[in-house]
């Protein structure tokens, strides 16, 4: 899977590339719109993720090059805007999803996952780690293959979790991704933990062993054991 | 207050005021000076008919009387102090069939060393007429020039000072941000080519100044997101790390919640100065029920997972004419609020009806006064990082869509309710 990162911050362009790296993408990255639109003329790209502020341009003008240039990426538009009008305009363009700066990375890496199965069709739609399985056309979990009776928010949880395994999610990050805007972000997060004691528990019903353990007080990490 | 008059009607009663002086004046200026004329011919008069007379007495024996001129006997010589005495008169004129006014003069004449007592008459009836005359065209000539004068600066003001309206109504429309250009007014008055002048140059820099705020606010929003993203990115990576976050969990802790912080209140202040400019103004007519029981449906668990319970009573005809992205902030706003302070008391209620929404949950009552609640950065003391601008958002949109909230604490119960103006 080859990613090209359209950021003019080099800091964060290379931040985000090791962490995309670490998750088994191959990374490259254009700082400016120039470079991005040669990048996109000589070889192709699974996703692009398309920061739109850019020094020399609208991050827009690459989308338009690329339908000029008939290729068909997966677009994940990176907006520090929150502006209504950049996200209408980017998917009406045709890209597939937006994610507003500061993102956190899990967040960055569970789209990116996303986009690419939805415009992959070829790609595996089953995640399986340990006892663990999750198809993600069917929206199902199962443990040792037995169905698991989760909610969506629960299924969004696990699913999250196994995006990025090994890496610590903190409680903020976890109520924004389940929640959104209609969490306030001043909570104390206390039900979080009993979210995950209710996910636990149903996968536990079926015999898997406990892969999600609580870090610091900070967040939580799914193991591969 | 005191009433207002307009600048023309002001100028057109100082003006008839001062006429209808000037007029009073002059009148009696002229009546004074035909006074002063009158008494100055008849003296005239009287002083040759009495030389006249003087001269017909030393001559003549006998003494015959004239129309104007009668003999009244001979008087003794200390009489003469008396005399001569003045009267004005009304004397019948048969030829005219009138009575007309005449001066009469009783003097003493001295001939042949006789003192003869005189009555002399002059008609002064056409002086008088014209003093009358003068007196009494006062009036209605007064009142035609001041009808002339109000029809004339009707006429000024449509004419002269349209240009000055068209100004002025220029200035009520205008609306800062909109981007409005200022249509030049024809006018050849300088005042008025001064005022337009002016009022532009006063347009022109405050939007400049307007555009530089928003261009400020905007930068700060949007530039201090990418640093924050890297602070929070590097921030994650030290979560990460067991050997740091032994040793420094709690100074990683602070950082990571300051830079969230920092973040929503960017964006939070970035989207509140966009709705207070007016950049949503999709306005429709919206149905709310399906939006709500949507954003319900989002939070259900939420709701669960914090022991929470919600009680819905909606209305399918709840309709508010708004932007439809504004009401989503306004509901998720207003939603999380009753979420966050919520105590499981009693359930969360959520109601509509044909035109109000409310939602109502228990609590605490506030450790401050209700009124402040809107109030940018107003958080209660218990939220701890609360940004303090989730209601402040949610009665700027009820402002801007001519929606009224109130708020009431009754029986241990926050209640919002939002319904339009009336």
């Amino acid at each position: 899977m080859k990613l090209l990162i359209v950021e003019d911050n080099y800091q964060l362009a290379n931040d985000l590339a090791r962490f995309l790296s670490e998750n088994g993408f191959i990374v490259e990255i254009a700082n400016n719109l120039r470079t991005a639109k040669d990048k996109v003329g000589v070889y192709d790209y699974d996703l692009i993720i398309l920061d739109l502020g850019l020094p020399d341009g609208n991050g827009l003008d690459l989308i338009h090059e690329l339908k000029h240039i008939k290729r068909d990426p997966g677009i994940l538009i990176v907006t520090a805007k929150n502006a209504v009008e950049d996200k209408v305009m980017g998917l009406e363009l045709g890209a597939d999803d937006f994610i507003t700066k500061p993102f956190h990375k899990a967040e960055l890496n569970a789209r990116v996952r996303s986009i690419i199965r939805r415009k992959n069709f070829k790609g595996n739609s089953i995640i399986e780690i340990n006892q663990i399985k999750i198809d993600l056309d069917s929206r199902e979990a199962f443990v040792n293959e037995n169905l698991v009776e989760l909610t969506r928010k629960e299924y969004d949880l696990l699913l999250y979790f196994m995006y990025n395994k090994g890496r610590v999610l903190t409680k903020e990050n976890i109520a924004e991704h389940l929640w959104g805007d209609h969490i306030d972000q001043a909570d104390n997060f206390d039900f979080i933990y009993n979210h995950i004691k209710n996910l636990r528990k149903k996968l536990q019903v079926f015999g898997a062993e406990n892969n999600i353990r609580s870090v610091y007080g900070m967040g939580y990490k799914f193991f591969e054991l | 207050m005191f009433k207002s008059f307009r600048l023309l009607t002001k100028t057109t009663l100082f003006y008839l005021i001062f006429v209808l002086l000037a007029f009073f004046i002059s009148a009696k200026y002229i009546t004074n000076k035909a006074d002063q004329y009158v008494n100055e011919e008849t003296d005239f008069f009287f002083q040759k008919r009495e030389r006249h007379l003087t001269k017909y007495l030393e001559e003549s024996d006998s003494i015959k009387n004239f129309r104007t001129t009668k003999f009244k006997g001979v008087v003794d010589k200390n009489d003469t102090l008396n005399y001569p005495q003045f009267k004005d008169t009304l004397i019948f004129i048969d030829e005219l069939g009138e009575y007309q006014l005449h001066r009469q003069k009783t003097l003493i004449v001295k001939a042949r060393g006789q003192h003869f007592l005189v009555e002399m008459l002059i008609n002064i009836d056409d002086f008088l007429k014209l003093k009358t005359d003068v007196s009494r065209r006062i009036i209605p000539f007064f009142l035609i020039l001041a009808l002339v004068i109000i029809l004339f600066n009707g006429f000024m003001s449509g004419y002269l000072l349209k240009p000055f309206n068209r100004i002025l109504e220029q200035m009520n429309n205008y609306k800062v941000g909109k981007g409005v250009k200022i249509k030049a007014v024809k006018t050849s008055t300088s005042e008025f080519k001064k005022l337009q002048l002016l009022f532009k140059h006063m347009v022109n820099r405050t939007e400049d100044d307007y555009q530089k705020l928003k261009e400020y606010t905007e930068n700060m929003a949007h530039e201090i997101q990418t640093p924050l993203a890297i602070i929070r990115n590097k921030t994650e990576i030290l979560i990460s790390d067991e050997k740091v976050m032994k040793e420094h969990k709690e100074s990683v802790k602070v950082i990571y919640d300051e830079a969230n912080h920092l973040s929503r209140l960017g964006t939070t202040l970035n989207l509140l100065t966009k709705i207070e400019n007016g950049e949503y103004k999709n306005t429709i007519n919206l149905k709310s029920y399906d939006i709500i029981q949507k954003h319900l449906e989002s939070v259900k668990e939420l709701i669960a997972l914090k022991s929470l319970k919600v009680e819905v009573n909606l209305k399918k005809e709840h309709e508010l004419l708004i932007d439809p992205f504004l009401f989503d902030i306004l509901l998720k706003n207003i939603l999380r609020n009753a979420i966050r302070y919520a105590s499981n008391k009693g359930p969360i209620k959520i109601e509509t009806t044909d035109k109000s929404l409310k939602i109502s949950n228990y609590g605490e009552p506030l450790d401050v006064a209700s009124n402040i609640i809107f109030d940018r950065f107003y958080t209660s003391s218990s939220s701890g990082q609360s940004l303090g601008l989730g209601l402040s958002l949610v009665k700027r949109i009820c402002d801007l869509n001519r929606m009224k909230i109130d708020y009431s604490y009754i029986k241990g119960q926050h209640t919002f309710i939002i319904e339009p103006f009336v």
